[in-house]
């Protein structure tokens, strides 16, 4: 389902972060999200997601207003990968991952066997199977992403919102990350936006991109044609330079040492 | 393992209930108690009528008292850990207690002829208490559980004050003694009237929160996880502290303080059966109930006079919490299970 944001300006009491922006995401496409630290990429989230109203514009997916939905009809639409994933109590797994299923189950009851089923199957996609009955607090940060990112899945969403998902991972786990969501994308024509602070995973993996800066977007549009040296200046403000290698990938290396 | 463990508590809860029935100031014992049943069932049990009246008007309410507010304290201290995301969240983190002890000594002192009066007064004063922290804390932009804490410490203090202006002009020879004794909590004012006004608080608030126990999972993550799930956090969070704190306010209306139950029996029952709300709740109530059973058994027996059930449950509650802490080095939680 397609992501419309239109004139979106929104921030923190008196301060504002995003300065009417707008934006289209289209459907079925990985679109990454970059930008420096404190450009505005988590608080556009936040309210594609419906938790921070903004205070102008629109925001839709598919036609529909998410301003105008409630919290249970966003989440069928829409489901988050948050950064940080810590629970004071010690749920497993399988429990994390069966919470994902919150917006179809009525208050008053709890996961069907056909609920406990499905999740199980999706830990099995996820290839973390062997890790349901494991407490969640006992794993490593990539394992825990696995099963934030199994959570996600198991919400069903047709559009998902990653925020920083490969942060704390490890090089080998970044890439599987961002391998499984090009994979579910495609299998499932999901929608995914994604915050990536590497504009390396962006370059490799997805469809589109949409560069921040303090708060106001430098370009938005397929990542093979906009992420190339002068927006990837305009955007980090240093000199960086997108190489091709001899097997014929592309790269992004910083020019100056002291980037 | 822990399967044999719910076992054992259910055999423990059986002798402490057996036990509790058959000890006390007046002597009567495990054989008497069928005849005692037989006897309220129209049968003729030989049993002498004071023995009935002892059995019947005293020693079955203070049980049945004790394991509700045993029970309720616990429920409710499950569900205020969960919703602060904090193993270490009592019942009355909101002001509920200082709230209840303010309206008891205001009752003590001025409403005394009234029936229930001190048990209305401090329901009242206690609901009060933690409605005026919740309005606090909606004035804030900061709608996170930090500022709810902080407007719970603010009332507390208030009426702390408050009850402490009381103490000063209470009469020291009567209404002084009384306040202290509320504040130290006792089951010997346990009666009928007290388990009728009690009873379906704590039953009825039991059961809504055991029913929506499973989103109570839901809501030990942060705001913005929990509502990207689809839970409306801040609605759901007013049913489950609206529900415990009646609870909460009912057991100490009834009882007086009683420290540490709802803060060391959660932990208990997370250990047992994990942390999944939904058998995690009426663990904690069974637990609780029996808890509160034994703890209630000693203060009444152990010495010539009844012992503060406070005093009791605050010698095996503190070195719990040394525990707690300690145990929070090794693993970096709170949590006394694996789940």
């Amino acid at each position: 389902m397609p992501v419309r944001v239109e004139g979106l300006t929104a921030g923190y009491g008196n301060s504002t972060v995003l300065h009417d922006i707008s934006v289209e995401i289209g459907s079925g496409r990985i679109c990454a999200l970059i930008g420096r630290n404190g450009s505005g990429k988590t608080t556009l989230m936040r309210c594609i997601n419906g938790i921070l109203k903004p205070s102008k514009g629109n925001i839709s997916v598919s036609g529909r207003e998410i301003s105008q939905m409630k919290r249970e009809a966003i989440a069928r639409l829409i489901s988050l990968v948050p950064q940080g994933n810590y629970s004071p109590f010690q749920f497993s797994c399988l429990e994390m991952v069966l919470m994902g299923g919150a917006s179809r189950i009525k208050p008053w009851s709890a996961p069907c066997a056909k609920e406990k089923r499905r999740a199980a199957e999706i830990c099995r996609e996820v290839g973390v199977a062997d890790l349901v009955d494991r407490p969640f607090n006992c794993l490593s940060g990539g394992q825990k992403q696995l099963i934030m990112l199994a959570r996600a899945l198991h919400q069903d969403s047709p559009v998902m919102l990653l925020d920083e998902p490969n942060a704390h991972l490890d090089f080998p786990n970044q890439h599987r990350m961002m391998a499984l969501m090009r994979r579910f994308v495609k299998e499932r024509g999901v929608t995914a936006l994604i915050t990536l602070h590497d504009p390396n995973l962006a370059l490799q993996y997805s469809d589109d991109v949409v560069m921040l800066k303090e708060g106001t977007v430098v370009a938005a549009g397929p990542t093979a044609v906009l992420l190339d040296d002068v927006h990837l200046q305009q955007v980090f403000g240093s000199e960086i330079r997108v190489d091709r290698t001899v097997s014929g990938t592309h790269v992004v290396v910083p020019c100056n040492p002291a980037f | 393992m822990k399967n044999t463990c719910l076992i054992l508590c259910f055999f423990a809860f059986g002798l402490a209930l057996l036990g509790a029935l058959a000890t006390g100031r007046y002597p009567i014992g495990v054989g008497d108690l069928l005849p005692l049943a037989a006897s309220s069932l129209g049968y003729n049990g030989h049993v002498p009528p004071e023995m009935q009246m002892v059995f019947w008007n005293i020693r079955v309410p203070r049980i049945l008292l004790s394991i509700a507010v045993g029970s309720g304290l616990s429920i409710a201290g499950v569900v205020f850990q969960a919703l602060f995301r904090n193993p270490l969240a009592a019942p009355d983190i909101l002001g509920v207690t200082a709230g209840s002890s303010f309206g008891a000594a205001l009752a003590i002192m001025f409403f005394t002829t009234f029936v229930l009066g001190v048990q209305g007064c401090a329901f009242l004063f206690g609901v009060f208490a933690v409605s005026i922290a919740y309005f606090l804390a909606n004035r804030s932009w900061d709608r996170s559980t930090s500022v709810l804490v902080i407007s719970g410490i603010v009332v507390s203090a208030v009426f702390q004050a408050g009850v402490s202006i009381l103490m000063y002009l209470a009469d020291p020879y009567d209404q002084l003694a009384k306040i202290v004794f509320w504040i130290m909590g006792s089951f010997h004012v346990a009666s009928w009237a007290k388990v009728q006004a009690t009873l379906p608080v704590v039953v009825v608030g039991s059961a809504l929160l055991c029913l929506f126990g499973w989103r109570l999972n839901i809501m030990t993550h942060n705001e913005e996880e929990a509502l990207s799930l689809g839970v409306d956090v801040f609605r759901w969070r007013l049913f489950y502290l609206g529900t415990s704190t009646l609870i909460v306010a009912s057991s100490v209306a009834a009882v007086g303080n009683i420290s540490w139950v709802g803060l060391i029996v959660p932990h208990i029952a997370r250990y047992l059966v994990g942390t999944e709300h939904r058998r995690l709740i009426p663990a904690a109530a069974f637990l609780g109930g029996g808890f509160l059973l034994v703890m209630d058994t000693v203060a009444r027996t152990v010495s010539a006079s009844e012992i503060p059930i406070s005093i009791i449950t605050s010698i095996l509650g503190a070195p719990f919490l040394g525990y707690l802490v300690i145990h929070r080095k090794t693993n970096g939680a709170f949590d006394a299970g694996s789940g």
